[in-house]
């Protein structure tokens, strides 16, 4: 009897290690505002294709920051409980300071030329780091201008190309509607990570940067002017009176509620407005290139996701390949069109199919192409305090041009040395 | 004679008994409060800026913290935390006094009242903060909305660096006003009815009573309620940083939000440990001011 039970035993112990030796256990990290949903989808596709791997999708923080918080806490200490990461745009340099990705280039050997090569190249900069390719790029993204094409016709005004245009054609249609709830136009403006877009993209849409050859370039007009443009926004009227308090998503709740003209936001709310069911903007929503200065050109910030592989990661090869497959053209079109993530493809930008689902993709392949890195730095999260800290103060009123401006340069010289 | 030996032994075998029951709570002690704390310490001695890895960690002597004395955040973070203090604590003081002595009332039902008090401060602070948010939002908040009913101007609570500081301090007072009241209530609870009794054969009003009899038999309670309320309040942080996020631009900031940007954000947990050891001296002190004068008052109190 006794016998028996430990036969049984044994063999229910080699049972379970060979089990565990066929099964890869592969553990992705994603945000709540990325579409977890999709990713599980998506992860469940890959283990139909691939019966040797289970994948499990872990969800964690809505906004950036957050999630950058919980990793940053993670991977500090050398923990190996992800494998595959997705992080936003703006941080492969503090990844690739800190070495918390995997490199990726010896995976790709040979081809990484030609690999790289069929991506948007905006995508292709953002993840190589001093030549190092430190994510690969999952779904591409940028602020767009949002405008209501039933309001403009009714007005017969022009889609607007510039600041001023936008104003005027904000002020008719607000005079004109005399509706208290309609706002004119809003961009993140609460102290977000959002908030650095809305001083760098009148910035670049004056030719302007904040920095030149690797070094702050705040002297100049420009850099006045994109402050001074919310000011006089504000004096007119068009902008909200609460715009310090404005989070992202705000701007997308208002437009659905048909409360906004105008609004500077990312690509996922077209999907938001044209499909929720409480939507009161479906068929009215049109999307084009954020507006510039009269002498200057339309710029926007890029977005988007990266998957970076662990450098703790126990399952390096296992999980670069999940990456790279997740970074497939195959996978960008199933995102387009479950999510309207942008692809980070442009041959995917023209297929059939997914401009059925997203016939707005058509004018947004230049717009993508044309966006533009916030700062490179390893120290990004200081350099995005100080600009969008002096921003929500001089949207609240609190600071003025002159004192933002000083605030923001003293602060950032230390970090642009 | 005899017994002696046997006594000492019995004591030896208990007392080395009392040592190893208290040794796995020493070790749990030493594991996650000694060890956090020497960690923190020796982090603020050294450069250990993960933002800026290639320099490596070396030690920096009190270099982390001559920048904290030359740093306007550092200065204007621990001011902002001061007037947090200020305010708050006194506020939920008189609030939780209040409220405690309503609850301490012979009610015939007492689980609603009692339940009242407690929902507050069950609530997760960073509820708390949401919800308040919520209700100072300038256009959709309860607060702007009544303001609008009777024909004023809606302010922009979150924006204006003064009325945000109000409406937080109004989230906290509301938040730990009832944990004072149930250390208050507790304390009243054991005041003997025939204190009050001799106060009313005496011919004391109520009022007389109130500061003759329940104020001062309540000054245990309320130093130790006091002590609790400060050292959360050195540590606010949940509350501003859901409603605000320390803005307008860093005007609501307090030392434990500059605290958590500068090592989760920033990642220089050198720099970071200095100003958490800072604000750590910062309860000590507040603290040890309010021992001190419980011990004189006490010690008067043995005179008498």
């Amino acid at each position: 009897m006794k016998a028996c039970k430990l036969v049984l035993v044994a063999l229910f112990g080699l049972g379970l290690a060979a089990a565990a030796s066929a099964e890869t256990t592969l553990r992705i990290f994603t945000g709540g505002q990325q579409r977890p949903d999709v990713m599980r989808k998506i992860a469940d596709e890959y283990q139909k294709k691939n019966p040797d791997v289970k994948v499990e999708v872990e969800v964690g923080g809505a906004t950036s920051e957050a999630q950058q918080q919980y990793l940053s806490t993670v991977l500090s200490s050398k923990d190996s409980v992800l494998d595959v990461i997705l992080i936003d745009v703006i941080r492969p340099a503090q990844w690739a300071a800190q070495g918390w990705a995997e490199p990726l280039d010896s995976y790709l050997g040979a081809d990484k030329a030609k690999i790289l090569g069929q991506y948007l190249k905006a995508y292709v900069d953002a993840n190589q780091v001093n030549g190092k390719l430190v994510a690969l790029p999952y779904f591409a993204d940028s602020q767009f201008l949002y405008y209501r094409k039933d309001l403009l016709e009714k007005y017969k005004r022009p889609v607007p190309k510039t600041w001023d245009e936008m104003m005027d054609t904000a002020k008719v249609i607000m005079d004109g509607e005399k509706n208290s709830n309609l706002q004119g136009f809003a961009t993140a403006g609460a102290p977000i990570e959002g908030t650095v877009c809305t001083y760098l993209v009148p910035l670049w849409g004056s030719g302007s940067d904040l920095t030149k050859d690797g070094k702050l370039n705040l002297d100049t007009p420009q850099a006045k002017q994109a402050f001074q443009l919310y000011g006089r926004m504000k004096q007119a009227g068009v902008l909200p009176k609460n715009i310090a308090e404005i989070p992202t998503d705000r701007i997308r709740i208002d437009m659905q509620a048909g409360n906004m003209i105008f609004g500077m936001t990312w690509s996922y709310v077209w999907n938001r407005l044209e499909t929720d069911a409480d939507s009161k903007v479906k068929g009215k929503i049109g999307v084009t290139m954020l507006p510039h200065d009269p002498g200057g050109k339309s710029a926007t910030c890029i977005g988007g996701w990266q998957l970076a592989v662990s450098a703790f990661s126990k399952n390096k090869a296992e999980a670069v390949k999940f990456a790279r497959w997740l970074s497939s053209p195959e996978v960008s079109k199933m995102q387009a069109i479950m999510a309207s993530h942008m692809p980070v493809f442009p041959s995917v930008f023209k297929d059939p199919e997914v401009l059925k689902a997203n016939p707005w993709f058509a004018e947004a392949l230049p717009v993508v192409e044309g966006a533009r890195s916030r700062p490179v730095s390893a120290q990004y999260p200081q350099v995005s305090d100080v600009i969008r800290s002096n921003m929500n103060a001089y949207l609240a009123g609190t600071k003025t041009t002159e004192v933002a401006l000083g605030d923001m340069k003293s602060r950032l010289t230390p970090l642009f040395k | 004679m005899t017994d002696a030996p046997v006594t000492t032994h019995k004591d030896l075998s208990e007392r080395t008994l009392g040592v190893l029951l208290l040794l796995p709570a020493a070790l749990l002690l030493l594991v996650i409060v000694v060890y956090p704390i020497a960690t923190l310490f020796w982090n603020s001695l050294h450069s250990v800026d993960q933002a800026n890895p290639q320099t490596g960690e070396f030690f920096a002597g009190l270099d982390n913290y001559t920048r904290a004395f030359a740093d306007d955040r550092f200065w204007s973070s621990t001011l902002h935390t001061v007037l947090y203090i200020v305010v708050t604590v006194p506020g939920s003081l008189l609030l939780g006094l209040g409220l405690a002595l309503l609850a301490n009332q012979p009610f015939k039902i007492k689980w609603p009242v009692r339940l009242g008090l407690l929902l507050p401060w069950a609530l997760p602070l960073v509820f708390a903060g949401l919800i308040f948010r919520w209700f100072f939002e300038y256009k959709t908040g309860v607060v702007n909305d009544w303001l609008v009913r009777f024909g004023m101007d809606p302010p922009q609570w979150l924006s204006d660096p003064t009325l945000a500081f109000w409406a937080i301090c109004v989230a906290i007072i509301w938040k730990a006003s009832s944990f004072m009241a149930l250390m208050l209530l507790a304390g009243l609870q054991t005041i003997p009815k025939s204190l009050y009794e001799a106060a009313e054969v005496d011919g004391a009003s109520k009022w007389q009573q109130f500061w003759e009899v329940t104020l001062p038999m309540l000054r245990p309670a309320i130093f130790v309620a006091l002590i609790f309320r400060t050292i959360t309040a050195v540590q606010t942080f949940d509350i501003p940083y859901a409603m605000t996020g320390g803005g307008p631009g860093d005007a609501t900031e307090t030392l434990a939000m500059y605290i958590h940007k500068t090592t989760l954000d920033f990642l220089d947990f050198g720099y970071g440990s200095a100003l958490a050891t800072l604000m750590f001296l910062i309860s000590v002190a507040a603290t040890s001011g309010y021992l001190r004068y419980t011990r004189r008052s006490s010690g008067r109190g043995k005179d008498d």
